[in-house]
């Protein structure tokens, strides 16, 4: 190819060349092999510089999410078998009252299930490269330790910025719920339901662990009932209205 | 391609496109298990088995962003197939003697096959741009690196001090000596289907 054909690639991709060119050019596609791969292959060099340079800083946190989340999988994968030991024969049988009696006492306390059981909101990761990064940092700190007041107060500043973000919403609301703030905690959790994003879900399940804590069971069971099959909190979700029902 | 139906675990390659952390979590609870049980069969351990699945993330978000990526079958077929291609590529590289590699016949069907193998040339595709891009001039590195970052072409050339045509020409012409050696790379043969 020469240098004039690479600049023809630029014309027609940027539409600056006439109808006739336009056509000309599309014969020429038809027409000729080689000018259809190189143009082909232009257009994949420019998909890739446009992934590597645009997406830089959104590529560059999505591999540090990746690798925090991987370290927490492994290191949970390993400490999980280093807990395999070979146990004594003899102790089973000890084992297996304890387990009955443990039995009992389970079983009286999940007649009714309890929101502690089942609330467990894991961690979140926020922080970002760049300017923002404090007030990130410290809504995600206060958040995984569990200082729900001081989220509250950072996500919400955070949402002043930046007010559509779901997922902000989705941490706020739980955090609002720790606090016993209901009303405002649902109504974020019901914007989040009826967005067309991947935490809809997420925020069903969080929504009934709500109502499950303001002790309305049947606003629960409902909540719960709408949690689709291919959502990564299903079986909790079922587990939960066996129990509710 | 285009023609066949998008299958619904399709939300994995759109939650890893939008580093979703509760996606890339459920990926790692739902399917690294038996990746890391594969990798132990074959020579492997699970630090290695850490390193082929991360590496299948970051390749799958990749092309999740420059191609599109569309699921035809189900993620777990097609994760574990690159997962599996990974590490007996690893392997062969490596050159570990007496490797026993327990081949099994795969059941998962021929689209999770074809997309997983066209998945395998696009990364290799990614990787030869890239070291492609390494070799061309800093002129045009620079000039291309302000053009995708900038977006606007105005602005790309008052920022490096040229013509807004001659910005746009010079682009183009970086662009097309980008593809230019791409194509006379020997690697480049072994990247068509």
């Amino acid at each position: 190819m020469q240098e004039k054909d690479f600049i023809l690639f630029d014309d027609y991709l940027s539409g600056s060349l006439d109808a006739e060119s336009i056509q000309a050019f599309e014969n020429r596609l038809k027409a000729d092999a080689d000018f259809n791969l190189a143009f082909n292959d232009y257009q994949q060099a420019e998909a890739f510089l446009e992934h590597k340079f645009k997406n830089e800083e959104q590529n560059q946190r999505f591999k540090e999410n990746l690798e925090r989340i991987s370290s927490g999988y492994f290191k949970k994968e390993v400490s999980g078998k280093a807990k395999v030991r070979r146990i004594n024969p003899w102790y089973y049988s000890v084992a297996a009252g304890v387990i009955l009696l443990f039995g009992v006492v389970i079983a009286q306390q999940f007649s009714s299930p309890a929101y502690d059981d089942f609330a467990n909101y894991g961690t979140i990761s926020l922080t970002v490269r760049g300017s923002e990064n404090d007030l990130q940092n410290n809504a995600e700190k206060a958040f995984n330790n569990k200082d729900y007041k001081d989220a509250e107060k950072y996500l919400t500043q955070l949402l002043q910025k930046d007010q559509g973000n779901l997922e902000l919403q989705l941490y706020k609301a739980v955090s609002l719920v720790e606090l016993n703030n209901y009303e405002e905690a649902d109504v974020l959790y019901q914007n989040v339901i009826q967005s067309p994003s991947v935490y809809s879900n997420k925020a069903k399940w969080y929504l009934a662990l709500s109502k499950l804590k303001q002790k309305e069971k049947s606003e629960s069971i409902t909540v719960l009932k709408s949690i689709p099959e291919d959502a990564d909190d299903f079986e909790s979700a079922q587990k939960l209205l066996k129990k509710l029902e | 391609m285009s023609q066949k139906r998008i299958h619904e675990d399709q939300k994995y390659i759109e939650g890893l496109k939008q580093n979703n952390s509760f996606v890339i979590q459920s990926i790692y609870e739902k399917f690294a298990p038996k990746v890391i049980n594969y990798i132990k069969q074959n020579s492997g351990d699970e630090d290695k088995a850490k390193d082929v699945i991360q590496e299948t993330i970051m390749t799958i978000y990749n092309q999740a962003h420059e191609k599109n990526l569309k699921l035809t079958c189900p993620f777990d077929a097609y994760f574990f197939l690159l997962c599996k291609r990974k590490w007996l590529n690893y392997l062969k590289k490596s050159d570990i003697t007496g490797v026993t590699i327990n081949e099994e016949l795969l059941s998962d069907g021929d689209d999770a096959l074809e997309l997983a193998f066209e998945t395998t040339l696009n990364e290799q595709q990614h990787e030869l741009f890239e070291d492609m891009f390494q070799e061309l001039g800093q002129a045009c590195k620079d000039l291309l690196k302000a053009t995708f970052k900038i977006k606007s072409m105005e602005e790309v050339a008052e920022s490096i001090g040229v013509t807004y045509a001659y910005a746009r020409k010079k682009k183009s012409l970086c662009i097309g000596q980008l593809t230019k050696m791409v194509q006379a790379s020997p690697k480049y043969q072994h990247l068509k289907p």
